[in-house]
């Protein structure tokens, strides 16, 4: 079992605010799946460059729940249970892998991103989330650009985990 | 180089109040992730087979500044620090004999100037010359430079922390 490469569209070079967010979303949704395809779940198990801790696989169970914490929990306010919430460990999603199964963190993340999608496209940019923490104001336009933004710098830790597991690189 | 002022994005606002502090917020963190460092250090291939280094980052990022705000937006018949965009990753390659406090002063001065050009004009304003496929809006110019600057700060991020234990945002 491996990730197949997902298809990926490039953001269109002119729109509405609301699609380019979408887009660019969307985009780095697809290049954090491209960095795992075709790798095998001990591979992407791997600290390929320490002392970081980080992993590809540990990237893809930290992204299922930001999106979940972002756009169900905090813009939605529904109350959810995050798919890698551990008592004991604040950074279960990024170190809790032994018996993590590759198809359970790819269903899950495919999941949690459909579920994001379907908020975004319900709301407004405008819109303030619901389930923010007392005093937190915070609106779905400031959310869409902190998760590119979130997505990008993960997705130039995949970079550097890739190319030390396989030599592969590329955008 | 040195530690520089940074500020968080606002938590709600207009699109271009968070376009332009998103993308202040990278420019800044970019320059986060090199301070106090020597210029060896700056130059390190801390993560190979990677090239990348800081200071190549800096620099390539001065040279992605230019070319987007100042070539394709504007059309202006730009003068690149680093041998031009066009010959590729010179920016990221040459640094044997690159200063961290040129670079920074470089950088910061394209940062500016990309800054007032953004400011001067509508979001939804078409750039002056094509690039690769079409013209782009200032928009996706912005977009585009805050993934980017992300794309690369996670990078630098990897390679700080290879260089001399250092993380965070």
């Amino acid at each position: 079992m491996a990730i197949i490469a997902p298809p990926r569209i490039e953001p269109a070079f002119y729109g509405p605010e609301k699609s380019q967010l979408e887009a660019w979303l969307d985009y780095h949704r697809a290049t954090l799946l491209l960095k795992c395809a075709g790798l095998n779940v001990d591979e992407l198990r791997t600290r390929s460059v320490e002392p970081s801790s980080l992993t590809l696989l540990g990237l893809l169970r930290h992204m299922t729940i930001v999106e979940q914490d972002w756009f169900q929990r905090v813009f939605a306010g529904n109350e959810i249970t995050l798919d890698y919430d551990s008592p004991s460990d604040h950074n279960a999603d990024f170190n809790d892998l032994a018996s993590a199964t590759l198809e359970e963190v790819e269903a899950n993340y495919l999941r949690a991103c459909a579920m994001s999608r379907g908020v975004v496209r319900d709301a407004g940019l405008d819109d303030i989330a619901q389930g923010a923490d007392e005093g937190f104001t915070v609106d779905l336009r400031w959310i869409c650009v902190h998760m590119i933004e979130e997505y990008a710098r993960h997705n130039g830790h995949a970079d550097l985990l890739r190319e030390r597991i396989d030599g592969a690189t590329g955008d | 180089m040195q530690e520089p002022d940074r500020h968080e994005p606002p938590n709600f606002g207009t699109e271009r109040e968070l376009l332009e502090t998103f993308l202040d917020y990278y420019r800044g963190t970019l320059l986060v992730k090199c301070a106090g460092l020597s210029d060896e250090q700056l130059r390190q291939r801390a993560a190979e087979p990677s090239t990348l280094s800081l200071l190549g980052l800096v620099r390539h990022m001065t040279n992605v500044e230019q070319n987007w705000f100042q070539r394709i937006f504007l059309n202006r018949d730009v003068d690149f620090v680093y041998s031009g965009a066009r010959n590729r990753d010179a920016e990221f390659h040459d640094v044997a004999s690159a200063s961290g406090d040129q670079v920074e002063e470089d950088y910061l001065r394209v940062c500016e100037e990309s800054r007032s050009i953004g400011r001067s004009h509508d979001l939804e304003q078409f750039a002056a010359i094509e690039d690769e496929r079409d013209h782009v809006t200032l928009r996706w110019i912005y977009l585009h430079l805050i993934e980017e600057y992300a794309r690369h700060c996670g990078h630098a991020d990897l390679l700080r922390e290879r260089i001399d234990g250092v993380t965070g945002d």
